[in-house]
């Protein structure tokens, strides 16, 4: 059984048809790459499957069952986080806030929900070790952080809660070569926790060391999908762009 | 923290950028504080009545209503929103205030508790107008000329209400005798040594490093601050009520917006919404319960005033009292861009302000003094605040 599958996805905004019948399913322990040109729909099908937008029509299932990802908080609760190319960390905060935003842990009603700041350090200790992401401090505002330690708490912050599924948007893109390296590795470590893994990406460096399977979106459609070993970057670039032949390379 | 902090490759940085970047996390407060330190030591080098307790216990009665009305402000400001209506809706509220509890003779507390409703729930409505999308600017410069109506129709044909000599005038009347002052900045103290501790045990439970130094020295430093404070301001009558009501206020406000999950919502609204909106925080509702904060700020503020002045009319909430508590938030270091900035700013922004005025009036300085003054002060607040937001001293360049 697919941990996440999605079935004739549509979406419109306003007279431009940004996905059409998009079908996509994502197996545990499987690496789904998901490429295309820009404004082939990669951002809008990232945007659904993490509720920041709606489907107009399609259905999602998770784990089998039908659900329905009407906001943020909804798909993490259904098991699916993501890693956003912009990173969404909010600069003023630190990094533990950033990390638990949105599933702090608090104490009882009556103390207002009392963040439980000690806990939270522990932990936000243990997994930022587990990626050896070095900071300083912890209680620094992000803003003063670098690109790749911004990276990291990003990619850690998805795991905080043990997600089944992990979408990363372009997550190799403001790397360097070390810290990229670091990051296909830790796509291999959730794909061996037995997680599904969504990667969207332009390098298809990236994409032939760790896809298991690639999906190939142009003008909003599905139009090719190809398995580990059985495609050549011709292939790749060939579905991206419609000229078959891939004579581009 | 232990481990995982091996020193990150750190940028080269000048002096002004390492100062600029202390500035610019915790001590936001050290900027205001060093500008009221000068403004105490002019106006007190002119005229040494100036740091008399008199004159000290007079600016915090002076600064009370500003002070008030600064920190709901200062609410909407860290969710990156504006409200230029609350001054006019703290006369409204007086006034319904007033003329519940002095004209139709209801209880004080009933009085109380549905001008703050009032409040609450015209704030709602601008805030609910502002999540559909108007922006905060607009809607409470329409609210504010509503409200200016709306003050007509909330008095009484006479247009104003007095409640000299009645239990609404008791509100601000009231001096608590120094014993009993003394016993709060002691309860004060041991709450906030106690709280300290509690923190320290948890923090040990983790193996997170800490010391015992992290309870003492602060303890220490708010006993001085609430003993010296209560010594201070009881040399007079005893500890003026409208005192009690901002440390009190000011308490709740600082307990809600760093120790709980919705102070760290409140931050992340203001630093990105979008980023915010995408981990789950609940975007628009934060919003509203800003608004809803500064709505009961506002009615409160109205009230201590209304007391102070012994009556409401139509000019209530008027004049420079809702440019004052947004200067005073500004002024004390909560950004105009949102997520930046404490409630201490709404203290320490009414302080300066106040001090101003206190002092023009003190030494007989015209007026434009203070014009000049509090005017020259706001702007080199906002250009600081500009400067610590950019991460450097000259424009077009970023940390």
């Amino acid at each position: 059984m697919s941990l996440l599958e999605l079935t004739k996805i549509s979406k419109h905004f306003g007279g431009v048809r940004a996905l059409h019948e998009v079908d996509l399913a994502v197996d545990p322990g499987e690496v789904v790459a998901l490429i295309g040109d820009n404004g082939a729909g990669k951002s809008t099908l990232v945007k659904i499957v993490s509720g920041v937008e709606s489907p107009d029509t399609g259905e999602i299932r998770v784990r089998g069952e039908s659900a329905r990802l009407v906001s943020p908080r909804a798909a993490a609760e259904a098991g699916i986080r993501t890693v956003f190319q912009d990173l969404s960390l909010c600069d003023n905060l630190d990094a533990v806030q950033n990390l638990f935003l949105g599933q702090e842990k608090y104490g009882p009603m009556w103390s207002g929900r009392r963040i439980r700041r000690h806990v939270m350090e522990e932990h936000a200790h243990r997994i930022l070790e587990s990626l050896s992401v070095k900071l300083r401090s912890l209680s620094t505002p992000v803003v003063a952080l670098s690109g790749g330690q911004r990276q990291g708490i990003a990619i850690c912050r998805a795991l905080i809660s043990d997600p089944a599924v992990v979408i990363l948007d372009e997550p190799t893109a403001a790397l360097g070569v070390s810290q990229r390296a670091e990051v296909l590795d830790l796509i291999h470590r959730l794909r061996d926790q037995g997680r599904g893994v969504v990667v969207i990406s332009h390098d298809m460096k990236d994409v032939r060391q760790v896809a298991d399977r690639v999906v190939v979106l142009r003008l909003g459609t599905r139009v090719a999908e190809f398995r580990r070993g059985e495609y050549t970057p011709s292939d790749l670039v060939g579905a991206m762009t419609g000229a078959h032949e891939g004579d581009e390379l | 923290m232990s481990t995982a902090t091996t020193s990150a490759p750190e940028t080269r940085r000048t002096p002004a950028g390492r100062a600029i970047e202390m500035a610019a996390r915790g001590h936001r407060s050290l900027p205001v504080l060093i500008v009221l330190a000068i403004i105490w030591t002019v106006f007190y080098s002119q005229s040494p009545a100036y740091l008399s307790f008199q004159n000290i216990t007079n600016l915090t009665l002076q600064i009370a209503t500003t002070a008030i009305l600064a920190l709901g402000v200062v609410f909407v400001l860290l969710v990156g929103e504006i409200d230029l209506s609350s001054a006019v809706l703290s006369g409204v509220c007086a006034a319904i205030a007033a003329g519940l509890a002095v004209n139709s003779g209801l209880a004080l507390p009933l009085a109380i508790a549905v001008a703050i409703a009032a409040g609450m729930a015209i704030t709602l409505v601008e805030a609910l107008v502002i999540t559909f999308g108007v922006p905060s600017l607009i809607v409470t410069l329409g609210g504010m000329v509503i409200l200016q109506g709306l003050i007509l129709v909330v008095l009484p044909p006479e247009f104003t209400v007095s409640v000299a000599g009645t239990s609404f005038a008791k509100i601000a009347g009231t001096a608590i005798p120094a014993g009993a002052g003394y016993v709060l900045a002691a309860m004060g103290t041991l709450v906030f040594a106690a709280y300290r501790f509690v923190q320290y045990r948890e923090r040990m439970s983790t193996g997170t490093r800490t010391s015992p130094v992290a309870v003492v020295v602060p303890s220490v430093l708010v006993a001085v601050v609430l003993f010296g404070g209560v010594f201070t301001l009881t040399r007079q009558r005893g500890l003026p009520m409208p005192v009690l009501i901002v440390a009190v206020m000011l308490l709740i406000a600082w307990y809600f917006t760093t120790q709980t999950r919705y102070g760290i919502h409140l931050y992340a609204v203001g630093g990105d919404r979008e980023a915010a909106q995408r981990a789950g925080v609940p975007v628009r509702r934060m919003v509203i319960y800003s608004f809803l904060i500064l709505g009961a700020c506002a009615a409160i503020a109205g009230m201590v005033d209304a007391s102070r002045q012994l009556g409401v009319s139509v000019t209530s909430g008027a004049g420079p009292l809702m440019l004052n508590a947004i200067a005073a938030a500004v002024v004390g270091g909560t950004s105009l861009f949102g997520g930046r900035g404490s409630i201490w700013s709404a203290i320490l922004g009414a302080l300066v302000i106040g001090s101003i005025s206190n002092g023009v009036q003190l030494l007989g300085l015209t007026t434009e003094v203070q014009y000049f003054a509090t005017g020259s002060v706001l702007i080199i607040a906002v250009a600081v605040d500009v400067v610590l937001t950019r991460g450097s001293l000259w424009p077009g360049r970023r940390r």
